[in-house]
Formats: structure tokens, sequence, C-alpha cells
């Protein structure tokens, strides 16, 4: 699972259940929650319950799932119900328990799915469409704002701060010193943050909810309700590219959310017509599903590097040495983050990985994957070449490991916060909760000997035992 | 009744985990519970200054590899 969903996760398992029901009056917000968020399994019990007129018992669900599959039940039925799109009611001892989905949620979907209804809630077309806005046109536009904001981010660690272009607005600015991505302050070597560097190593999706994520946090001290916000985000994913769209059925406050999203480069506003918006790939891939997101972030990818000239620029050697064609200040900047580089040609830089290097990089929070990946994807293509043709990896394996080693020496021990269970009455009550917690998927290490067990989340274990208790 | 401690996990080598032991014998500020050999559960709070006493006693520890630069 990609980063950008996980961090999208658990900033919507801290909202609460009323910011839910509000989310899901909008058909769009349905469909993006259902397409983007779901596990498969997840998504079968959600199309089961759709058309379900009264609530389901549990013992009938399970009849569905292979016995062998009980863990990936439980796990798929637990963030159902945290997403508040299914209600499972409590166990009691007249009643069995049942599982039905929300109402708001049953509704919208089964609205945007088969279709109906006024609720505007895909947006709507404008209909005279201006004629040079080709999808082109957006990716360029989407593109120099993006990269004006990364500018802006390695800026602080590159010497020449003027780099032609004016950079980020103001307010990006702002934005990206609360998410504590950038510092302005000269102490601690100033400029760019721990969190800055591995935002610059993620892949543009995940870059985009991050920032977007930063937003939502701080628009809420701004007067914008997160509820309106949200589903302005989710209906933005549902649109289509190089499509233009009205602003007049937007509300006040997503009126105002549009000048940041221009800002980021989500949406172009053209000048000439105020009440029309063309969301760009950035924001038509916000929702889209694992495997069509690696497309279509694959196809944004050709197209950023399109421009800059040629796709794969480096060439790294067995004896981890380093060669890049690049001239772009932004990638130089980059590749400093985890290289050690030694002579600057016009069309082309030469550098070593090494040991301090790469132990450099990870004391900046930079993983030894998010390297191997950069490196990975923007191999030359010589490099990818004489490779395919041999049969070999395109990176070499000896660098490959070796930097992982790097990491693993600095990687002294793991660390998980969470909570620790001791002190049970009796081996069963303990076996139950373990094999409990094991099959919600929350048990990160447990000690027969000692009956005692360390979990990563608490709540649902509680309800669990205090449910036992009353047995 | 089970109780439910809130803290950290944390999974090292038996070499790592006796200097955890070493530095938390001064005050008694780190650990909450000693599990076993490679694991032990710390306070939420104390862990990044763990981590840099960590780091302390190990740059101690360490002789730094000579990289030879052929650049």
């Amino acid at each position: 699972m990609s980063v950008s969903t996980s961090a999208s996760f658990e900033y919507l398992e801290r909202l609460p259940g009323v910011t839910f029901r509000r989310l899901y009056q909008q058909p769009s917000t349905a469909l993006a929650i259902f397409r983007r968020m779901l596990p498969h399994l997840a998504k079968t019990f959600v199309m089961a319950l759709l058309y379900m007129t009264k609530p389901l018992p549990l013992t009938d669900l399970d009849s569905w799932v292979h016995p062998n599959s009980k863990r990936e039940r439980d796990q798929a039925l637990s963030l159902l119900s945290r997403l508040h799109i299914v209600t499972i009611t409590a166990p009691s001892r007249d009643d069995p328990q049942t599982v039905s989905l929300t109402k708001n949620f049953g509704s919208s979907l089964r609205l945007a799915l088969t279709g109906g209804g006024e609720h505007q809630s895909f947006g709507v077309p404008s209909h005279d469409v201006l004629a040079n806005l080709d999808t082109s046109y957006l990716d360029d536009y989407a593109r120099d704002q993006w990269e004006g904001i990364l500018h802006y981010v390695v800026a602080s660690v590159a010497e020449n701060r003027g780099l032609g272009s004016q950079g980020p607005t103001a307010s990006v600015k702002k934005l990206l010193e609360a998410g504590k991505l950038v510092t302005t302050g000269r102490h601690s070597g100033g400029g760019i943050t721990q969190a800055g560097f591995s935002f610059l190593l993620q892949e543009v999706n995940a870059q985009v909810w991050t920032m977007l994520l930063l937003w939502i946090e701080n628009a809420e001290h701004m007067d914008f309700d997160s509820v309106e916000v949200l589903s302005f985000l989710f209906m933005l994913g549902s649109l289509e590219l190089g499509r233009a769209y009205s602003t007049s059925t937007l509300s006040e406050s997503q009126r105002r959310m549009l000048t940041y999203l221009v800002d980021f480069g989500l949406v172009y506003v053209p000048p000439s017509a105020s009440t029309q918006f063309y969301p760009t790939r950035l924001a038509t891939t916000l929702t889209s599903d694992a495997t069509a997101l690696r497309s279509v972030s694959a196809g944004f990818e050709a197209a950023l590097t399109a421009a800059s000239g040629s796709k794969g620029f480096i060439i790294i050697e067995t004896n981890y040495r380093l060669y890049a064609y690049t001239n772009s200040p932004l990638q130089i900047a980059v590749l400093a983050l985890f290289t050690k580089l030694g002579t600057r040609y016009p069309n082309m830089v030469s550098g070593r990985i090494t040991r301090e290097s790469v132990a450099r990089a990870i004391s900046h929070g930079i993983t030894s994957d998010q390297i191997i990946s950069y490196l990975g994807t923007h191999a030359h293509p010589q490099l990818v070449k004489t490779s395919s043709a041999n049969g070999n990896p395109v990176l070499p394996p000896t660098v490959v490991d070796q930097i992982r080693l790097w990491q693993i020496e600095n990687e002294r021990m793991k660390a998980t916060p969470g909570f620790l269970f001791r002190d049970f009455e009796n081996l069963k009550e303990y076996e139950a909760c373990v094999r409990y917690a094991d099959e919600i998927g929350v048990l990160t290490w447990k000690s027969d000997a000692k009956r005692m067990f360390f979990v990563t989340r608490h709540e649902q274990l509680r309800d669990y035992i205090k449910s036992r208790k009353t047995k | 009744m089970p109780r439910a401690i809130r803290g950290v996990l944390i999974e090292c080598d038996p070499s790592i985990k006796s200097i955890i032991v070493q530095i938390d014998a001064e005050d008694h500020a780190y650990i909450v519970e000693e599990l076993d050999d490679q694991t032990l559960v710390v306070k939420e709070n104390m862990l990044t200054s763990l981590k840099m006493k960590l780091d302390e006693k190990l740059k101690a520890t360490q002789i730094p590899v000579e990289e030879s630069d052929l650049d």
C-alpha cells in the first residue's frame, strides 16, 4: 500500500462519526473511499450488503468467508467500522450480532454506481470550452507549479537560491513551514528538515497527499469546514482531465479553497473565465485505486521528465561511482542528499555513494529503499539497456545490497509505539485475547510464558475484554 | 483484570539491550518492562532521549572506518 494511502487513512480515522455521516452524503466521497481505501474483501462485503434491506446476522457473513481467512475478515470488518461504513450491533444475549451499511454511505454509493439524483456531486461540466487548453498544457502547468514547490524545499539546501522562477506563493511557503518541511530559522542548519527530505523522495501522488493533509490541518484554523474540504477533494478525484467545470455549484468555502488548489497546481483557472476550473492530472489521480494509480502516476512522471530532457539520467557502477547527466538544480540537490558529489560539469555531475553519505541520508530520515527506488526509476537508458540485454537487474546488486547493509548498521533497534497487556487472570483469558489481537492485526509481540503481549492499538481489544467479562 | 500499559516496544540485539539497561540503571527513567533478551518496553516520551544516549554510547565504542577516496 502506498505511503499516501496510509497517511490519509490515519487522518480519516481520527475524524468523529458525525463528520463521516456528513461526508457520506456526497456520492463522490462514498465512491472515492470505496475504491481507494478498501481492500478487496471489504469491497466484497460492501457490495453484498449494498442492496440488502435488513441487517445481516454476523454469522451469515461468516459463511461467505473461508474459515482460514478469519483474520482477513476481521481486519476488513474492523476497517469498515472504523471508517463508519458499516455498523455492527453490540453483542447481547437476546439478539445475534448483525451488520449493515450506514444509511448515508449505502444510499450515496448506490447513487454513485447507478446514477440518478440531482446531487451534482461529480462536478458540473462547463460547456463553453476554451480551445487552447489541451491536456499537455495542463500537465505543463501542473508540473511548473509543483516543481516550483519542490524547488523551494530544495533551494534551502542548494547554494544558489534564486533559480529564475519566483517560487511558490506566500501561503504555500507558510504551509511548508507549518508542516515542518522547511524551517526559516538560521539555527540547526536552517532550511530543509528531515520531513522535507523524505517528502522530496516520495512519488508525486504521495507528495500531493502530504501537502493536502497539511493544508487540511491548517485549514481548520482558517475557518474551513473539514467536511466541505474533504468532499471537494474527493470530488476532484472523480473529475475528468482536460474538461472544464463550473464553479457555480461550489459552496463559498470551496470557492475560497480553489485559490489554494491553484497554488498547488491541482486545478487551473483560466484568467479569462474565472467561473471555470480545469482539474490537472495531480487532482484527477488523487483517489484512483492502487493499480490505476501506478500507471497514471508513471504517466505523470513521464510528463514531468519529458520537459527536462531525458527520462533517466543516472549511471551507477559496481564501484559505487555515480554519474548523473543532468543540469537541473532540483535533481542535483536531491542526489546530494545521499551521494558524495565530486565534480560538476556543464551537463553532468559525478560522485560516489559512500557509507558516510548514506548514513547522513538515513539520519535525515531517508530510507535505503527510497534511495534504491530513486536510483532505479531514474536510471540512465544505457544502464537499462545493457542490464536487460544481459538479463541483470538495472542497478548493480552489490550496490543495492551495500546500501541496505549500511542502513541496517544504523538501525540498532526497532521501536513500535503501543500498549503492553499483562496481568491476565488465567491462561484461557490470555489465549483468547492474544488470538483476538492477532486476528484484528494489531499484535506485534507476545510471550506465552509471561502471559504478556504488545499491541499497536487497544480500543477494540478493550471492548473485547469487556464483552468477555459480561458473558 | 488485565492491565494495559502505554509504551514503545523496542526490538534489538541482546548487546544493544544491555546498553539500554545500562543507560536506564542511572535513574530508571526509561524502561517500563524488560520482556526478554531482545525486547523491552520503554516510556513513549523518553524514546528520542534514549536514542540519543544510545548513539553517544555507540560512538564511543566504535572506531570509524577509513574511507579510501579515489575521486
